[in-house]
């Protein structure tokens, strides 16, 4: 066998039996041998597994599941946005009411200044060494 | 891209427009199952919308999403051990029978079945090339290997399929 006859088997074997689906660089090798004997051949058992793939032919996609894509993508974003917005908000929250009972709960040192009473409440102080 | 990076809606509904409909259907090939094909394709249009600031267009856009939809495929089946094995593909209304309409669904699925059966790689390859007519250095592309790499995968998937199909092929 002759490398273009070896050349034509191996894309009939790995591309099937139409023509359009082998490289544009090896077509004219489809067209050259499909007119021989052997090479008739070879091109009828690619198509019998040409046909089998043919077999499935799952049904059509169709047009309005693009917008239910989109729909679905476009509303994600603001619903993941509300969510980051309130798990921050409710972070915030608790943090300032933390801080708020510790605050009420102990009372303030009258000679501290407003300033460190705000950054570390009262009750942190002794524990700083303040 | 560069609208829609800017947050333009339109611009996405359009691009989600052109490019769904086949890729539902490459999916669906890699998969086996309209539905999970369907969330995969979804994901994906996420991580556009997500991502679009930071698209470089070092290819077609066609060609690059091909490549995120081949690698959510592989995603998907390490994360799923054993594909779906359901048969729900509908035929149009139609002339033929009852019998034949059961007779080529059940032939779908053995195909679907032999080529769900192969290497991902290898199903991936005769998915693009066969089913997709992508060009070859396209589909070697989007796996990313040489073309005489994707070709070898062809012909060993397509030598397996016969094999294993044989009492269908003759």
């Amino acid at each position: 066998m002759t490398n273009e006859a070896e050349r034509f088997k191996a894309c009939a074997q790995a591309y099937g039996a139409q023509a359009r689906h082998w490289p544009a660089a090896d077509q004219a090798l489809h067209a050259h041998f499909a007119a021989t004997e052997e090479g008739a051949a070879i091109l009828a058992a690619a198509a019998r597994t040409d046909l089998f793939l043919d077999a499935w032919n799952p049904s059509p996609v169709e047009r309005a599941l693009a917008d239910r894509i989109a729909d679905a993508v476009l509303d994600e974003q603001p619903h993941r946005r509300r969510m980051l917005a309130w798990s921050a908000a409710a972070f915030a929250a608790s943090a300032a009411f933390g801080f708020v009972v510790g605050f009420v709960q102990s009372p303030p040192d009258p000679g501290a200044d407003l300033m460190t009473l705000f950054i570390v409440g009262p009750a942190a102080k002794p524990g700083i060494g303040l | 891209m560069a609208r829609i990076a800017c947050g333009d809606a339109q611009a996405f509904r359009r691009l989600v427009d052109r490019h769904a409909g086949w890729g539902v259907s490459f999916v669906e090939r890699m998969v086996g199952a309209r539905a999970d094909a369907e969330d995969l394709v979804q994901t994906a249009f996420l991580r556009v919308w997500q991502g679009a600031a930071k698209w470089e267009p070092a290819a077609r856009f066609r060609t690059w999403f091909y490549r995120v939809l081949y690698n959510l495929c592989m995603d998907h089946f390490r994360a799923n051990a054993e594909p779906t094995e359901d048969l729900d593909e509908e035929l149009p209304d139609g002339q033929p029978s009852v019998e034949d309409r059961y007779a080529a669904l059940q032939r779908a699925d053995r195909v679907r079945a032999a080529i769900a059966a192969r290497a991902a790689r290898q199903r991936a390859a005769i998915v693009l090339c066969y089913y997709q007519e992508l060009p070859q250095a396209d589909a070697a592309a989007t796996l990313g290997v040489s073309e005489g790499a994707l070709e070898s995968l062809l012909s060993r998937g397509r030598a397996a399929l016969r094999k294993s199909m044989q009492h269908e092929l003759h």
